[in-house]
């Protein structure tokens, strides 16, 4: 007969429950050294003291520029408040475990996978997600050069590709090709559309410093 | 050939790609209703076992879960997991480590993750079998009553006289390769919501087929068809899982029902691996023999395909249809195992079989000293299987094209050229899929201001169909591109598809889409003949303006003679277009460059360039999109994709995006896709296909470049670095 414990084994590792289980300080250095990413954040972090009832806390966050604040339990990722919670559903969840990048978004300047953080640790933190690029009907320089040039086939992948594509511009307006691949190297796209995502990304980069296309 | 096209054929970006690049896009992940239930399923840890108990009591008390079904209160035949044997939504015995058990809705997704933990499941674990050829054993242990290998014996092709073109031939080539099963990994795990409203049942869900998800959930849940909706607006990726209805989808379903509120059920990451399906692996032996001149004479393939537990695709394996040779044989045996089932991925039965016939071929012009370009100009088909003419063929002109473009008589040069432990190499391979014709169906609405929509049951997985099936539509009816608008993925708002797999929505889809805009078109010229004097067959509409062909300066915008119609004009069409003694196909021809590190075993693929003739290109941004894409996916199979099983326990490892090694951006090269002027005299605007042509070719490719830059041929799919080193030290791996 099949154990529980086999169960939980076979269904891979939990890293919310991992993380809850060990404290940030530690989960944030084990994870490290596990070569995992988009944990930075939660190094600085520490669980909120006022939680309202065990296992649970109270988040305030900026989401593109508008102040939220949620009831979570500790187990709550920030993707999970994004979508299900905000209504914010053009963040993808894709493996729920940092391997994919579908839930990237922007979080205090830089990119994080919002499935491997929980939503406490974005207390206090203001979250950019896709939702939050274009201003009213003009598109970012990005998203209207991934629609342009058809960065995207099945497009799952598209806004956490262009979340990892504005933070590379933010810190490097000029990227050579091979800088965009390894800057963009932590998003997959399954339809494979990397061509395409590439040029898209170095003709924002023209776009953004006023080089015509 | 080219034609004088006013949209068809120009690049243009996906009429919803505004909503895909600001989020807005709804995929079925993205379903939110009130009330809404999260469900999770519960697998076997047992690749074969007979489940003697199971107790769900302790994760019905567990707060927050209202529903939980297993094989004791959820029957239901899933009628498309299995074509042979009756194969229900859980099974018992288990027949794979991974199939459902149970599933749980409640009222979070992590409640009901807890709930998995409490269900008590008492196994009786079964001998299992792993590997097709130990299933073939007369003591193996069966899966189904009727043995281990499909249908009782293989299929069996075969043509002319193989003894006698062996005995034909001045070189004859014998080689074994294999290939790993590896996962469609689409983007978007697969999922589905239900909700019952009294009788109906709207459903949700990751299909590549509305049409046929309705079909199949009606059937499987015994309901009149007209009492089911399946809705899929957005699809992240699919690549073959699948056209019909899944397992989820019934499941959900069943949950729904009993608990009486909508439920979500989300496959995680590792329950779409080890849960869904992916390519069959395969053990390939060949033969075949030459000329010394290089005319093929014989050629035999002997297939053995691990289908998993369930029959839930065909198995075949591809193999010579690219190549002229009058005495042909191939026999496929499809196997039981106690593996995941395997189904459907791009190109189902392609890459894997060529990965094998490209390497023959290639061996045996090596052998006679012979280019292989040369090779292939010799032998390129010319007739479907040496009997059939086909549509259009310009294989011919890819092949010269593409290595024209490639720089082949620069680059080609003998086996291991290289000194050092970097060595580059050159490789080529052809490729091709079917391009049938068939039943379509679309809905053509000339609104009163001139305004368009387009009905079609299609779902766009991402190979732009909404898209192009908008553009065959402004093209026939006359009006400009923005004109059109696109409504699809509804069975109950839009018509029949056969959906979007096998690459066939531009033809079949396509076609009724033309044909239901020409009956629009003809509606429109009715009502404009009277305003322009003239009859309604001398009439003519391009870019919004209807005309009299023969003098243009005779004209009415379209808009206006649309406003004259009492209301909106309704083009409809259901076509079937039926091939005499012809074969379709799309065709194309490949060229790779490698770097192969002796050191490491590493293969970097340096460049690409992909020839095709697919017809007609509707939307030549698009359909370069899918061919770059379907190469890059092709480099992953070649290189770096397998699931692995351990022997021990009969569960697979290697699960996920990063143990499946899924190509990154790192790995991608510049993939050149040249499309030859090429005009099919029967697909929409003389279209073919292109979704699956594209990743085909890939892996022979590769191979034969990696034998070119090192003399050395690895036979086994991936061609992962520990493969290519025991080929370096001349151990077959």
């Amino acid at each position: 007969m099949a154990g529980n414990s086999e169960e939980k084994a076979r269904r891979g590792v939990s890293r919310r429950g991992f993380l809850v289980g060990t404290g940030t300080g530690a989960a944030a250095a084990a994870a490290v050294g596990s070569g995992l990413v988009g944990l930075r954040a939660a190094e600085a972090r520490t669980l909120p003291q006022a939680a309202p009832e065990q296992g649970r806390a109270t988040v305030r966050l900026r989401v593109n520029g508008v102040p939220q604040t949620v009831e979570v339990e500790h187990r709550h990722t920030l993707l999970e408040v994004l979508r299900d919670r905000l209504g914010l559903t053009g963040t993808k969840l894709g493996c729920d475990r940092s391997e994919c990048g579908a839930c990237t978004v922007i979080m205090n300047g830089e990119t994080v996978y919002s499935c491997s953080q929980l939503a406490v640790f974005a207390d206090g933190a203001a979250v950019t997600t896709v939702e939050g690029l274009a201003q009213g009907d003009d598109l970012s320089p990005v998203q209207a050069a991934f629609a342009e040039l058809d960065a995207g086939q099945c497009n799952y992948c598209i806004p956490g590709q262009i979340m990892a594509a504005t933070a590379l511009l933010q810190q490097n307006p000029a990227p050579t090709l091979d800088e965009v691949r390894r800057g963009m190297s932590g998003n997959l796209c399954r339809c494979a559309n990397y061509n395409h995502i590439q040029a898209a990304v170095l003709e924002a980069s023209r776009r953004l410093r006023g080089e015509a296309s | 050939m080219s034609q004088d096209l006013e949209v068809v054929g120009k690049p243009t970006p996906r009429i919803d790609a505004v909503e895909r690049v600001t989020g807005r896009a709804k995929y079925t992940w993205d379903v939110q209703l009130p009330g809404m239930l999260y469900a999770r399923v519960l697998r076997s840890p047992h690749p074969h076992a007979r489940i003697v108990r199971i107790d769900t009591s302790k994760a019905e008390a567990l707060p927050g879960v209202r529903g939980v079904i297993t094989h004791e209160n959820a029957r239901a035949r899933w009628s498309s997991g299995d074509s042979l044997h009756e194969r229900l939504i859980f099974n018992n015995p288990v027949r794979y480590a991974g199939e459902p058990v149970a599933a749980v809705a409640a009222v979070d997704r992590h409640t009901a993750e807890d709930a998995l933990d409490l269900i008590e499941v008492e196994y009786e674990p079964l001998p299992f079998v792993l590997e097709a050829r130990d299933a073939l054993a007369d003591d193996a242990p069966r899966l189904w009553d009727d043995g281990n290998v499909a249908g009782g014996r293989p299929l069996v092709y075969e043509r002319g006289d193989l003894a006698a073109g062996f005995a034909e031939a001045d070189a004859i080539v014998e080689a074994s390769y294999k290939s790993a099963y590896h996962n469609n990994a689409q983007m978007e795990p697969r999922a589905s919501v239900a909700m019952w409203e009294g009788r109906n049942l709207t459903v949700w869900t990751t299909t590549q087929g509305v049409s046929n998800a309705r079909r199949d959930i009606a059937k499987d849940l015994n309901l009149p068809q007209s009492n089911v909706r399946a809705i899929c607006l957005y699809a992240g990726g699919g690549f073959g899982n699948k056209n019909q209805a899944h397992d989820f989808d019934l499941m959900a379903a069943f949950l729904a029902k009993q608990t009486g509120r909508p439920v979500k059920l989300e496959y995680t990451r590792h329950d779409d691996f080890i849960g869904v399906h992916g390519r069959w692996s395969t053990e390939v032996e060949y033969r075949m023999g030459a000329r010394a001149d290089g005319t093929l004479t014989a050629v035999e393939m002997k297939a053995i395909s691990n289908m998993g537990a369930y029959m839930k695709s065909t198995g075949t394996v591809a193999s010579f249809e690219r190549y002229a040779c009058p005495n042909a044989r191939s026999e496929i045996t499809r196997v039981f195992t106690n593996r995941i089932s395997s189904a459907n991925l791009r190109s189902p039965a392609y890459p894997q079989g060529y990965f094998a016939m490209e390497q023959t071929v290639d061996q045996l012009a090596h052998e006679l000293d012979i280019n292989p370009l040369e090779m292939r100009l010799k032998n390129a088909t010319r007739l479907y299987q040496d009997k059939t003419p086909y549509t259009s063929n310009a294989l011919e002109q890819a092949i010269r094209e593409g290595a024209a473009l490639f720089g082949w008589e620069e680059r080609w040069r003998p086996p291991s050229a290289d000194v050092g432990p970097l060595k580059r190499g050159v490789g080529m391979a052809l490729g091709g899929y079917p391009a049938p014709l068939g039943l379509g169906s679309a809905i053509v609405r000339v609104n009163t201001d001139g305004s368009v929509q387009v009905l079609v049951g299609v779902v766009d997985i991402g190979t732009g169909a909404k898209t192009t099936m908008g553009m065959i539509a402004a093209e026939a009816l006359g009006v400009p591109w923005d004109a059109i608008d696109v409504v699809n993925g509804d069975t109950t708002t839009t018509p029949f598809s056969i959906g979007e797999s096998s690459s066939r929505t531009t033809v079949m889809t396509g076609w009724a889409v033309k044909t239901a805009a020409e009956d629009a078109r003809q509606q429109l010229f009715q009502l404009a003949a009277p305003l322009l004097d003239a009859a309604p067959d001398e009439l003519a509409a391009r870019a919004g303006v209807i005309y009299v062909a023969d003098d243009p300066d005779r004209s009415v915008p379209l808009a206006r003679v649309a406003a004259r119609a009492p209301e909106a004009i309704i083009g409809n069409a259901t076509t079937n277009p039926e091939l005499k003694d012809m074969a379709r196909e799309s065709l194309a021809a490949h060229f790779a460059e490698v770097e192969v590190d002796t050191r490491t075993g590493l293969v970097r693929v340096l460049r690409y360039v992909a020839a095709h003739d697919s017809g007609q290109i509707i939307n030549p941004l698009t359909a370069e999109s899918q061919v770059q894409g379907g190469v890059h996916m092709g480099i992953g199979q070649a290189l770096f994709e397998e699931l692995g099983w351990d022997r021990r326990t009969g569960r697979p490892i290697k699960l996920g995006f990063h143990y499946a090694e899924i190509l990154t951006h790192l790995e991608s090269p510049p993939v050149q896709v040249h499309f030859v002027d090429s005009v099919d005299p029967y697909g929409p605007f003389g279209a073919k296909v292109v979704g699956e042509p594209g990743n085909r070719a890939v892996p022979g490719a590769i191979a034969n470049a990696i034998f070119n830059a090192t003399g050395v041929r690895v036979y086994e799919l991936p061609m992962s670095p520990d493969r290519v080193l025991a080929a370096l030290r001349g151990e077959t791996a």
